[in-house]
């Protein structure tokens, strides 16, 4: 249905243009303006407004019909989300305001929920609560309630304001439609997939068997604790290790150097996966996807690898000594379960993640973590300070 | 087909949008304070559904790092409304125009708020005269 013969391009810039008049439209009709507001044309000109934008939406990255549920979540907290913080801006008293946010906080949880991100939306729902109860509090000790205010029944040039922000939406968006078509005719031979959000890279049976691994590394960690034993004994636990060590590799593939030594009951069926990518040395075992998302997790999988190698060389350098060092053994131990935690932790994006949240926060964040609880410190100082003066009031 | 990447930051696009017009046309404090966390909340969907996209964690951190942030603006911001209210009596942002800069024309407020007519206290007339210490002849004989 293309009436003007125009192109996608300039299809999709006059939809978005039409999208933001109707938008300025609807907002400086709504916004309060002491000589009263128009708002059942507010209201139309917004409805219109979503209506375009939603059919650009739809007809520039597909319209998502086969997943009805997700479809219908991602609408509802959408759609929620915009109708109440439209509310927010155009209502005149602040205590609905803030009702209002309250509920744009809830539906963004939901957008939170669907992208798989269930601690952040709990600590948003706690942390949101206490500052719209707080704000609750303000709005009662400050507005004044009878009658007309400068604050709340006047907008501040509501024609350019909404203009500015209506032309900063069409044009992220319009970039967003670009960024798109770039995205799709890199390579006119394959039909780009659009990009989905991650499927999950790691399989069921692939986390199973990590967990397998870590279980079995925990085991020969609290081993090294004990009684060393003999030197047969010691080599009898190399063994043990490199079991664990070619169970991992089933699920990572083997490191380039370490191609050779394996002997074991496993060998076999990697080689045969190996050799199904021929030309990407170290790529074998089940992680090798063709899957540009799981970039992240292959990358993880390659530094297991490597630690995987070198720790059963660690290890076995220091169990052959006569005098063994449990500290380096366990450091070793240690290394190669972090990694696969992490690895295991990696697009482990169903609800389950916020166990792989905390150990990334408390592994690679940890200054940051400090640092932010310091400005929250020195922010409540700060209030303190700014709020506490004498002989100002009056 | 399903919900891709663009879906989510065109709605986090919009919901900014919004959350900008409110802050630049709203005259009182908390509402525009109340607008600029929706501006926030809009950029937290942007980085957990990159998080997504990407298949790690480290946009979901940032998400985190941008609530505790968030307390900390709280916190300051409203105990600047505090000390704002506390000189002017009022929330509104304009009685702060004198910060303005130079050269630039103080906007005045031309058109006339509506105040809304006060109906007057219903006072009830005066019923009756105030009766008289002694009976009439007359009533006193009726008696």
């Amino acid at each position: 249905m293309n009436l003007f013969a125009l192109s996608q391009m300039q299809q999709a810039g006059g939809q978005i243009a039409l999208a933001a008049l109707l938008g300025i439209t609807g907002f400086f009709l709504l916004l309060p303006n002491p000589r009263g507001r128009f708002v059942p044309g507010g209201i139309a000109a917004l409805i219109a407004s979503a209506t375009v934008l939603v059919s650009w939406l739809m007809s520039t990255f597909g319209k998502p019909m086969p997943d009805i549920i997700g479809t219908a979540l991602f609408a509802f907290f959408s759609a929620g989300a915009l109708i109440f913080g439209t509310v927010l801006v155009v209502q005149r008293n602040p205590a609905r305001g803030a009702i209002a946010f309250a509920f744009v906080v809830l539906s963004t949880c939901g957008l939170f929920l669907l992208l798989a991100a269930p601690f952040l939306m709990a600590a948003t729902i706690i942390i949101y609560a206490g500052a719209i109860i707080v704000t609750f509090l303000f709005v009662l000790m400050l507005s004044h309630a009878e009658g007309p205010s400068d604050e709340n029944d006047r907008s501040r040039e509501p024609l350019y304001g909404s203009f500015a922000g209506f032309a900063f939406v069409g044009l992220v968006l319009f970039t967003l439609h670009q960024t798109s078509l770039g995205a799709k005719s890199t390579d006119p031979d394959v039909a780009a997939p659009p990009p989905r959000l991650l499927l999950p890279v790691i399989t069921a049976e692939e986390r199973k068997a990590l967990a397998n691994v870590l279980a079995k590394l925990d085991e020969f960690d609290k081993r090294l604790d004990g009684d060393l034993g003999t030197a047969t004994d010691r080599i009898k636990w190399i063994d043990d290790f490199e079991t664990i060590k070619n169970d991992l590799a089933v699920v990572v593939g083997v490191s380039a150097q370490d191609q050779f030594a394996i002997v074991r009951k496993d060998g076999d069926s990697m080689r045969a996966r190996l050799e199904k990518q021929p030309g990407k040395p170290g790529a074998g075992g089940s992680l090798y996807r063709e899957d540009e998302q799981a970039r992240n997790a292959l990358r993880r999988a390659e530094t297991v690898r490597d630690t995987n190698y070198t720790s059963l060389h660690l290890v076995e350098r220091e169990l052959l000594k006569p005098d063994p060092d449990r500290d380096a053994a366990h450091a070793a131990v240690r290394k190669l379960r972090d990694e696969v935690v992490l690895l295991r932790g990696a697009s482990d994006l169903p609800a389950s993640n916020v166990r792989s949240l905390g150990f990334v926060l408390y592994s690679e964040h940890l200054l940051a973590i400090e640092l932010a609880g310091t400005l929250l410190l020195v922010a409540l100082i700060g209030a303190v300070a700014v709020t506490h003066q004498k002989g100002v009031a009056k | 087909m399903i919900i891709t990447l663009w879906h989510f930051l065109a709605v986090a696009a919009a919901i900014f949008g919004i959350g900008l017009v409110g802050f630049l046309t709203r005259r009182n404090l908390i509402t525009m304070f109340l607008c600029a966390e929706m501006m926030l909340q809009a950029v937290g969907i942007n980085f957990v559904a990159f998080a997504r996209y990407h298949g790690n964690l480290q946009g979901q951190v940032f998400v985190l790092f941008i609530i505790a942030v968030a307390a900390c603006e709280a916190c300051i911001a409203l105990a600047l409304f505090m000390s704002l209210y506390r000189r002017r009596r009022s929330l509104d942002s304009s009685d702060w125009q004198d910060l303005r800069e130079l050269g630039v024309p103080a906007a005045v407020d031309v058109e006339p708020l509506d105040t809304p007519v006060v109906e007057p206290e219903p006072t009830l007339t005066p019923a009756g005269a105030r009766p008289l210490p002694q009976p009439t002849a007359e009533e006193a004989a009726r008696v």
